[in-house]
């Protein structure tokens, strides 16, 4: 259990996410190499069905990661990413999935330091967490 | 058939190979399903490197290829020419992000190994599903709608017409001309207004590349840069625009009288109108809220008196749909409203006067033709200004408008030669002259005549009451001394807002709104014309408070930018990975129409199915996600594509 190291999947979208991480990599910010990622035009492309088959897969835990609420390339898509999540987070409850092994956040083109945060704060919780399927 | 997957692993200088087992991500890639060969290379990006994929797509006969390198905002674009010169299409190509998103960012080179393992894992997972796509293009239209037909609008019209482009001037009210067209005198030159504008309004009336559309609104919006429905509706004159030609014999008959808004209410005009002397284009108009015939009675006045036979009561509103490539939108300011803010009497004591009505009282086309007057019909002895009203506060707008303090200056100059005895005092607590010319105006104005000057303690230390039919200022100086004085007459210069029917506007061309409702612009130092859409610019006082000479430039900017881009017979390229429907499948649910920010999904009412407009898709694939049925499918992004990718991500044996 002390040398469980978990994976990490996160759906990034092009435009800000996707660009936040490029910007952590070119800063040189560490983080922990659990976290992969696959990237999407835009967070409302994540079908609920992306997360469960990341579970399914083998992830024990899923991040989708979006431009800033107002920052949308698509003007809107997520937003309907934010409502999914809302719903989804209580379903994979229902499965024995925690919450903390789900996670949505807003990282924009520039928060470097915020996504090396994110990814470094959900790695640890789900850490603690230990394997989803244990 | 079985794929044929070439691996190329890009050791970028140090970059890469110094931070990640090469060796063995090799091993680990040759051994995955599909793969004839993985190669590591010294810089992929280079010449030779490019060279060297295009020599081993060729040689090996590959149908698919995998880049593990830097991010693929780096040189996907790169890789993808490669292919095309190859013969392989560009999204046969997928890019494993090992530099940016592994090797930049993994201390432990076993760590980073096994990260790699795994991007480039999905890679080849989904590569192998990745479908040829076609990068289309589309005709663009090259015509241009102006919306607002004040001095940008005009501007950016005139600058348009000059290179032959058509433009679609589309104006609400009944003609054009804007703010400007109720100025009598434009600081700095004190130039008169209407030698402005009067000569670029008839190049506007007259040229036949523009297509002037007053009393019209737009009413709908779709499409894209390059490719614009829009709806307008025209509004019915109820005069025929062809043999009226501005008499006046209807308006003298008319027995309704009712607020004159050109004059800001200061006097009344008619039901049937024409909105000023020399207004263009000198037509009647039937004001159909007010007229008597529109309610029910039996009037014909002004039908009776016309000479031409040009008034038609038949006559209906028109929605007319415009193709275009490019929208301009000018549609201006309005001014605060004082009355908001009641300790500035203003609508409850009479001659307090907003900076507009006192541009309307001075003007020689204004209720007193010019003749500076009070209420009771007499000059005014002594005129108080008041600066900054409702701006430069936090309860009201934080914004300085920048042009009220220069034309105050000019309303001191005006009143002084009218009424060269005249006292006048301007409240202020803060000059803005910027730029220059307002600053020399200003000192001109203040040397050449005896005007008072107060310093407030703050923009709104200051209030107004009535006291034996004056106006009594209570003000607090900047000595902290509170004082009164009183005034026969006080002008206000409210800040300069967005225009009322600014959200409309907004909501109409889905554009972003700001501070104060004005427009927002892209980015106010590098794109000032830009909107939040591609495609949709503002111009003038509709994107900020500005003077008449920054309008112009802002409309002819906007023309510019349209210009340099929207080149007629020059095709525009659009997205390949859009959203396509399987249109048999859908079950009509509808759940997808409202999730589109595009508008791109209609409904077809016969068939009972959705379908996509691709040239409205921008391939977000929000309605791929939402499809109940799954019958959407979001090109190079499929469910199928997806799943593979998260399985080589998760699923593979190291």
């Amino acid at each position: 259990m002390n040398d469980f190291e978990p994976k990490i999947v996160g759906f990034l979208c092009n435009w800000c996410s996707y660009e936040g991480a490029d910007a952590a990599g070119r800063a040189r910010k560490v983080y922990p190499a659990n976290f992969r990622a696959v990237k999407v035009m835009c967070t409302g492309r994540v079908d609920p069905q992306f997360v469960i088959k990341a579970f399914r897969e083998g992830a024990d835990g899923v991040m989708i990661l979006g431009c800033h609420p107002g920052d949308c390339h698509y003007k809107e898509g997520n937003f309907q990413a934010l409502k999914r999540y809302a719903v989804l987070r209580k379903v994979l409850v229902q499965f024995g999935i925690d919450e903390e092994r789900f996670r949505l956040d807003w990282i924009s083109a520039g928060d470097k330091e915020k996504f090396v945060d994110v990814v470094t704060k959900m790695t640890d919780s789900v850490r603690q967490l230990g394997p989803l399927r244990g | 058939m079985t794929e044929r997957i070439g691996v190329y692993i890009c050791e970028c200088g140090p970059n890469i190979k110094d931070a990640i087992d090469l060796d063995e991500v090799v091993k680990f890639a040759k051994d995955l399903e599909d793969v004839v060969l993985a190669r590591p290379f010294g810089l992929l990006c280079s010449q030779e490197g490019k060279t060297f994929i295009e020599k081993e797509i060729q040689e090996h006969n590959l149908s698919r290829v995998v880049i593990a390198a830097c991010s693929p905002k780096e040189h996907e674009h790169t890789f993808r020419k490669v292919l095309e010169k190859s013969g392989l299409n560009p999204f046969a190509l997928q890019i494993a992000n090992i530099r940016e998103q592994c090797a930049w960012v993994t201390n432990d080179k076993v760590l980073a190994t096994e990260k790699a393992k795994a991007l480039i894992s999905a890679a080849i997972r989904r590569v192998v599903l990745q479908e040829p796509l076609t990068e289309r293009q589309i005709e663009c239209q090259s015509d241009v709608l102006v919306v607002g037909a004040g001095i940008a609008g005009i501007s950016a019209a005139l600058t348009l017409a000059q290179k032959e482009r058509k433009v679609y001037l589309v104006e609400k009210l009944p003609s054009i001309g804007g703010k400007v067209a109720r100025y009598e005198d434009l600081f700095p030159s004190l130039e008169c207004a209407s030698c402005v504008l009067d000569p670029i309004q008839d190049e506007v009336l007259h040229n036949e590349q523009i297509d002037v559309l007053a009393l019209s609104e737009i009413e709908e919006v779709l499409g894209y840069y390059g490719n614009f429905i829009v709806k307008v509706r025209k509004r019915a004159r109820f005069v025929d625009v062809c043999s009226c030609i501005g008499c006046g014999a209807c308006f003298e008959v008319c027995p309704v009288k009712v607020r004159n808004e050109y004059n800001e209410g200061l006097d009344e005009r008619k039901a049937v109108y024409i909105p000023y002397p020399g207004s263009l284009p000198n037509l009647a108009v039937i004001d159909k809220e007010h007229c008597l015939r529109f309610n029910g009675k039996a009037c014909s006045a002004c039908q009776e008196a016309c000479p031409f036979g040009s008034i038609n009561y038949g006559e209906e509103d028109t929605i007319e749909e415009l193709k275009v490539g490019a929208i301009i939108i000018a549609t201006g300011f309005d001014l605060f409203d004082p009355g908001k803010v009641p300790k500035y009497g203003y609508g409850t004591i009479e001659n307090v006067y907003t900076s507009l009505e006192f541009e309307r009282l001075i003007s020689s086309t204004g209720p007193t033709e010019g003749k500076l007057l009070l209420k009771n019909s007499k000059p005014p002895e002594k005129i108080a200004l008041v600066h900054c009203v409702g701006s430069r506060s936090m309860e009201s707008n934080e914004h300085c408008s920048g042009v009220c303090c220069t034309y105050l200056s000019k309303f001191a100059h005006q009143a002084k030669e009218k009424l060269p005895d005249v006292e006048i005092t301007q409240f202020f607590s803060d000059l803005c002259l910027p730029g220059k010319e307002a600053q020399v105006f200003f000192n001109k104005v203040s040397s050449n005549n005896e005007i008072e000057f107060i310093r407030l303690k703050s923009p709104d230390s200051l209030d107004i009451i009535e006291q034996g039919g004056k106006a009594l200022v209570r003000y607090t100086d900047v000595y902290e001394e509170p004082k009164t004085a009183q005034y026969d007459m006080v002008v206000l210069a409210p800040a300069m807002v967005g225009a009322t029917d600014a959200a409309r506007v907004a909501a109409v061309y889905d554009i972003a709104q700001g501070k104060a409702g004005f427009f927002s612009e892209e980015d106010t130092t590098l794109y000032p014309v830009a909107s939040s859409m591609e495609g949709i610019f503002v111009a003038g006082c509709a994107q900020g408070p500005k003077d008449i000479g920054a309008s112009v430039a802002q409309g002819q900017a906007a023309a510019g930018k349209i210009l340099s881009r929207l080149v007629p017979g020059e095709k525009l390229a659009l997205e390949a990975a859009v959203c396509e429907i399987d249109e048999g499948l859908c079950s009509g649910c509808k759940t997808c129409i409202g999730l589109c920010s595009y508008n791109a999904m209609t409904f077809d009412d016969k068939e009972k199915c959705v379908s996509i407009n691709e040239v409205l898709c921008r391939g977000c694939g929000t309605c791929v996600a939402a499809c109940p049925s799954g019958v959407i499918k979001a090109k190079h992004f499929t469910d199928r594509q997806m799943f593979s990718e998260i399985e080589g991500l998760l699923r593979y044996s190291s």
